[in-house]
């Protein structure tokens, strides 16, 4: 099920890839896995089945690295998975054929990612032929986030 | 002209054969024969003094579109050469065109309609110069009316529906190129004379039909000319008839709907709804014809024949709710009240008890009934006859009763239109107006219908076997658990207004109905407890909660959830701004028993909800408002009980949310009741829930509890969490309950938990946790030693601030930043801060100021880190929303100015982080632009300071600093919200203000700036200036009224500005030139909402003083343009008149007082001469 594209490497040493939470305690633009998959919360609405029912959350996510939509319901009392997201910010230093150097805070240097092709993309590119190459593009490379064990 | 040269016979055979080729198929003639036809037949209209000819053809011609043309070539010639006729030749081409119609029945439709219609055009045109008595055409029509001939008759029917048409001045009035003012005053004369003798003549035609059985298919086509009146926008009819046209026009209507002219069309239920809300008040000059009883009797002879007919029925009761709706001048004392009033009592009576009322007859039955307990004062229905009086009460709480339980029915059957639902909520409507003003009726004459009412509610809410809930007409009960999204509103909400009348009819019976409710409540709180028990027995024998059967326990949740909402309406108001009381029949109530009471046994059964009330000796002679309250706490206890049994899944978060709803209602009112509100207090309240006992501070505790409790037993149930933080805030808002909830242990290991952000309190949603720290907050200013003070926020607020500050000062604070934990703690704080700012009261605003400015800083560096993430963004700028919204109104000068600067500061880095932001999304939705949004609030905030400001001299602050001097100001209002104003403005695009939220905030701001800062307009940058300017021109011009009269506001300030300042070339000058334009043309030229004439003419007078010569330009350019030299004359000296009071123009407000009334004159006038039809 996972995009060959995509590098996900496992989190540090130990960490478990997700932590419980109730239900109802989500937030939206907050992260849970639904169906497997992790995602970031868009719409979050409850309901309950008749008057005197408990109620039940109904969450919509957008998949962190497909951008594939998930649905699901549950009693707002169960616990749901949350993904722990890391996030890692990498400076630019240079594009070769299409496949991008990419220096982390502590100055090691990755190679493995090609340039996405999108806009984003295309923004990467622009920028970096416009000679702002130590710009930091904190926001720029979504597939930047590290899920831990998630899409094995 | 062409007609002139030829003889009448070659006219006639050109315009036949004209006529062919327009009526022949399209491919039997070209285009060109087509268009010299049409060209015939206009130059045919407007040849000169065509009546002889029109009358030869009229007379001669066998084709029925040359008739047709030759009616309208008379209409328009009479009204072109009025002033040229001959009174007598009108008079007598008048008689000839109704002869000829009276004398071919069998012309073709549209034939005989046009020629009524020249006639009605005829009788327009002479009415104005009283040259045609309308008087004698009226008395023309009576006579065909009375002749007893059918098509006679109908014919009459049609001249007066032509009439009434004609000069009803809408859209529907024939285009005969007179003006505006034309119309009106013809409407007006009219409205004096015309309709009520084409009323009274009508009431002949009704009379005649309801004495006949059964009406010809011929009658019935004439009608279908009414509906075309009915089809009249509704607009125009509220603005020229009034009511009298809609209760014509409903007459109209019947009559045809008598003779069975077909279906009706949506324009006949968009004016039967019209109807419903406008009320009947004529002129003294229809004394005569509507005290007439034989009007009123007419009505209910009509409407018993149509009855089975549902749609007549629905108009026959509209006439006569319109009658019961009656006042004003036509009654000429209170005794034509009484009689009339009777007469329509005594009619209505007869026709209901005679009857089986049908579902269609329920909500106009109900309108009759609303009207007349609203329309007819109290002295008038107290002086009926006090039979006549008793029946109809008696007839009303029948009816009442009767309509509840089909209102019952309905729900349980699921129907779409709910009618006996609306007819009930009109009755208790009418009943809550009934018992209002009880003091005006005889003593006690509600207390029965109201037992009986009362009654019948509870019964329709209780299940079998003492209700009849859920229960359809055979007796089977329905049972299904539906799907219910978060957007249903509650019952409480829902039936609010059902629920205040039956509320207000149990204080009218509260000797019956309070120990009623309590009773039943504890009943079913035991029934609950014996089922919880047997329920937890059964789970212990197989652990499966499957299996247990929800519906016995489903049933007891609805019967308490619909007790205990009674109990909260009866028992206590919800006022909104207003101190609530004891109502005071409920103290009334407990006053009386008082004596029969033992104090000691109602403490006990108070004191003891966990055991059964029945059980406690001497439980019989107990105050039962104090019973009522102890029933509820007893509902709290199982569910306290249950919960702690594990059986928290079993039980009903709606009748949680109830308990918290109720005893915060009934906390506002009843707990540390002040002795000094009331005449007389009841001993037994004063001693379960007075200052100083020890009742109050049980309960105190015992609520406190509970709230604690609930908070971690319901954390996933967002609605309940929400009630229960509420009745906290409740208890702590005042400042002596907060004195005794701080003293129980409960509250601060609560706000431990809290600072902590420990679960379980952590999982409630942002707005309970708001709410939390605002009653935390909140508590912290009850009385306490210093000591305990100084501990108290230790425990509060300084955990808050250490565990912000530890993080943030981090020295890896901008890499850890993201992470989850760290952003959810951020938001944690931010959210508190918005509760903490929500707390605001002027005697804690001082120290929360300080507190929070403290914040407010380490805030704005935030926007930096989080600058990509928007939830959070969002989330900064709204405390600072809060802030201002809060505190600024108490702030002295230097507080004010400390918190501009912070705004500023915080505007600032907003701009820089968004300059690079896109926004061009087309798809983009509202939320995304929340930022936006916010930040304009948060400048009207600010700008509010500049009108309501409750700071004196820093007064609340005098504690704390000594003088600092005020005239080191270095930022005001005025920059900083200009400073915001150059952010917004830029990114407020035509796309964004189709969003309706966005657009009222943003004109609602600039127009604020334009009049608390006008001097700083012409300061602004160039092109934040002309974007300025392009707002306020779009806003005038092309978008709603409310925008639109906004920026009309705002124009007046900027001229004034422009006045004072004397440059005659600024930019501003320049622009203000241009909106007097705008001004202008909207006023003299356009058709604009009357509402907004004071907002322009304002703006006009300062422009014009502004830009005289120009002014006097426009109205050069205005009068050049007119060809006739009467109108040019006229408007001339309209003009004249409009500056006469005002000659030359200053900026004065006694001139210009004068200005607005003269131009109100003006706008009449002149609208009527520009805008011809």
């Amino acid at each position: 099920m996972a995009d060959p594209d995509l590098d996900f490497t496992t989190g540090e040493s130990g960490a478990s890839a997700t932590y419980p939470m109730q239900c109802s305690a989500l937030r939206k633009n907050g992260y849970v896995v639904l169906k497997g998959r992790p995602c970031k919360i868009v719409e979050m609405s409850t309901s309950k089945t008749g008057k005197h029912g408990h109620a039940k959350v109904n969450l919509v996510g957008i998949d962190i690295f497909t951008n594939k939509k998930y649905e699901d319901m549950c009693p707002s009392t169960h616990n749901m998975d949350v993904p722990a997201i890391k996030r890692t910010d990498y400076q630019l230093v240079n594009i070769a054929e299409s496949y991008m150097s990419l220096m982390s805070d502590n100055g090691d240097i990755r190679e493995d990612l090609r340039v996405p092709e999108s806009d984003i993309g295309k923004e990467i590119e622009s920028k970096f032929e416009g000679g702002k190459c130590w710009h930091q593009y904190p926001s720029l490379y979504k597939t930047a986030h590290d899920a831990a064990g998630m899409c094995k | 002209m062409m007609m002139a040269a030829v003889g009448a016979p070659e006219v006639i055979t050109q315009l036949e054969s004209a006529a062919k080729v327009l009526m022949a198929p399209p491919s039997m003639v070209s285009t060109e024969q087509r268009q010299h036809a049409e060209h015939v037949f206009l130059s045919f209209r407007k040849s000169k003094s065509p009546f002889a000819i029109c009358k030869h053809i009229l007379e001669t011609s066998k084709v029925d579109y040359v008739l047709f043309q030759a009616a309208t070539a008379v209409m328009e010639a009479v009204v072109r050469e009025w002033i040229l006729l001959e009174k007598t030749s009108i008079e007598s081409l008048r008689a000839f065109l109704l002869t000829y119609v009276l004398q071919r029945p069998n012309l073709q439709k549209y034939v005989r309609e046009q020629i009524l219609l020249a006639v009605a055009v005829i009788v327009k045109r002479g009415s104005l110069d009283k040259s045609i008595n309308c008087k004698g055409i009226f008395h023309e029509v009576g006579q065909l009316i009375s002749s007893g001939n059918p098509t006679v008759q109908t014919l009459a029917c049609s001249i007066l529906t032509a009439l009434l048409s004609e000069f009803s001045s809408s859209s529907k009035t024939s285009s005969i190129g007179l003006s505006m003012e034309f119309h009106g005053n013809c409407k007006r004369l009219f409205q004096e004379d015309g309709l009520r003798q084409t009323f009274m003549l009508t009431m002949e035609v009704l009379q005649e039909f309801s004495r006949r059985e059964n009406l010809n298919a011929q009658m019935s086509c004439v009608f279908q000319r009414y509906l075309a009146l009915a089809n009249q926008p509704l607009l125009s009819l509220y603005s020229s008839f009034s009511s009298y046209i809609l209760l014509l026009l409903l007459l109209l209507l019947l009559l045809w709907a008598l003779t069975g002219g077909g279906p009706l069309g949506r324009h006949y239920i968009a004016m039967f709804e019209a109807t419903q809300n406008v009320t009947l008040k004529p002129t003294e000059s229809w004394r005569e014809a509507l005290l007439d009883t034989r009007v009123m009797d007419l009505f209910f002879s009509i409407h018993r024949k149509i009855r089975e007919d549902s749609d007549m029925a629905q108009d026959s009761l509209q006439c006569l709710a319109q009658l019961a709706s009656m006042h004003g001048p036509v009654f000429p004392d209170e005794s034509a009240q009484v009689s009339y009033l009777a007469h329509l009592v005594e009619g209505l009576l007869s026709m209901i008890n005679g009857i089986e009322i049908e579902d269609s007859e329920a909500v106009g039955i109900s309108n009759i009934i609303s009207n007349l307990i609203t329309m007819f004062p109290r002295s008038v229905l107290t002086a009926l006859p006090s039979e006549l009086f008793t029946s109809f009460i008696n007839c009303l709480t029948l009816l009442t009763c009767s309509f509840g339980r089909s209102a019952a029915l309905e729900e349980v059957l699921d129907k779409d239109d709910m009618v006996y639902m609306e007819a009930y909520d009109k009755l208790l409507e009418s009943w809550l107006t009934l018992v209002q003003d009880e003091e005006h009726f005889p003593r006690g004459c509600f207390v029965q219908p109201a037992i009986q009412v009362f009654n019948s509610y509870i019964q329709c809410h209780l299940a079998a076997p003492d209700g009849t809930r859920n229960l359809s007409v055979n007796g089977i009960s329905s049972h299904e658990a539906e799907e219910i999204n978060e957007l249903q509103e509650d019952d409480r909400e829902l039936f609010s207004d059902q629920l205040s009348s039956i509320g207000m009819l149990g204080r009218v019976a509260a000797d019956h109905c309070i120990p009623l409710l309590t009773s039943l409540l504890e009943d079913r709180v035991n029934r609950l407890h014996g089922q919880l028990q047997r329920t937890q027995q059964h789970l212990m024998a197989s652990t499966d909660l499957g299996s247990v059967d929800r519906k016995v326990l489903d049933d007891l949740y609805e019967d308490i959830h619909w007790l205990i909402l009674v109990s909260g309406y009866l028992l206590a108001d919800d006022p909104q701004g207003e101190t609530p009381m004891i109502p005071s029949e409920v103290m009334e109530f407990s006053i009386k028993h008082s004596t029969e009471v033992d104090i000691n046994t109602t403490l006990q059964i108070l004191g003891s909800p966990g055991e059964k009330a029945s059980s406690i000796p001497g439980c019989n002679r107990t105050d039962s408002v104090i019973r009522l309250l102890s029933a509820v706490l007893r509902t709290s206890e199982v569910e306290s009980r249950a919960t702690r049994a594990s059986l928290t899944e079993l039980l009903s978060p709606q009748m949680g949310k109830d308990i918290m709803w109720f005893l915060r209602r009934w906390a506002k009112s009843y707990l540390l009741v002040d002795e000094k509100l009331y005449e007389q207090i009841s001993i037994p309240l004063s001693t379960a829930f007075g200052a100083d006992t020890e009742g109050a501070q049980w309960i105190v505790g015992y609520l406190l509890e509970k709230v604690i409790n609930n908070l971690s037993v319901w954390s996933s149930e967002a609605e309940l969490a929400n009630d229960t933080v509420e009745l906290l805030v409740t208890l702590v808002e005042k400042r002596e309950r907060a004195n005794i909830v701080v003293q129980c242990e409960g509250w601060w290991s609560l706000a431990k938990q809290f600072a902590s952000r420990s679960p379980p309190l952590h999982l409630l949603s942002s707005s309970v946790q708001r709410s939390l720290m605002k009653a935390l907050v909140l508590g912290g200013f009850a009385n306490m030693d210093s000591d305990t003070k100084q501990q108290y926020w230790a425990e509060v607020l300084h955990p808050l601030q250490q565990r912000f500050l530890s993080l943030i000062n981090q020295e890896n604070f901008a890499q850890i930043s993201q992470e989850e934990a760290v952003k959810q703690e951020i938001v944690a704080t931010l959210e508190a801060l918005c509760g903490i700012a929500e707390a605001t009261q002027i005697d804690n605003v001082a120290s929360l100021f300080s507190f929070l400015m403290d914040f407010l800083s380490s805030c704005i560096g935030l926007m930096e880190v989080y600058s990509n993430t928007p939830e959070t963004i969002n989330l900064i700028i709204e405390v600072f929303v809060e802030v201002a919204h809060k505190q600024i109104c108490y702030l002295g000068e230097t507080k004010s100015m400390k918190l501009y600067e912070a705004c500023l500061t915080l505007l600032q880095v907003y701009s820089k982080n968004n300059q690079s932001r896109k926004r061009s999304d087309a798809t983009a939705e509202e939320d995304q632009y929340q930022d936006l949004l916010l930040i304009m609030e948060l400048l009207t905030n600010l700008l509010s300071k500049e009108f309501i400001d409750f700071s004196d001299n820093d007064e609340v602050f005098r504690n704390q600093e000594q003088g600092t001097p005020a005239s080191s100001r270095t930022v005001s209002a005025a920059d900083v919200v200009l400073y915001g104003v150059n952010i917004v403005l830029p990114l407020m695009s035509q796309d964004l203000l189709k969003f309706p939220s966005l657009c009222n905030q943003y004109y609602k701001l600039i127009t604020f700036i334009c009049e608390i800062f006008p001097e700083k307009i012409p300061q602004l940058p160039e092109d934040l200036f002309k974007s300025l300017m392009f707002s306020l021109e779009l806003g005038m011009t092309s978008m709603s009224s409310e925008v639109s009269q906004l920026c009309l506001e705002a124009l007046s300030p900027l001229a004034e500005q422009c006045a004072k300042s004397q440059e005659k070339d600024s930019p501003l000058f320049i622009a203000t030139r241009h909106f007097l334009k705008l001004v202008f043309d909207m006023l003299v030229l356009q058709k604009h909402n009357t509402e907004m004439t004071v907002a322009a003419g304002e703006a006009l007078y300062t422009l014009v003083c502004l830009h005289q010569a120009e002014y006097s330009e426009l109205v050069e350019t205005l009068l050049s343009s007119q060809r006739d030299a009467v109108i040019y004359q006229r408007l001339a000296d309209a003009f004249n008149k409009l500056t006469a009071s005002s000659t030359p123009p200053t900026m004065d407000r006694k001139q210009k007082v004068a200005f607005l009334k003269s131009l109100e004159e003006f706008v009449a006038n002149v609208g009527g001469l520009l805008c011809v039809k």
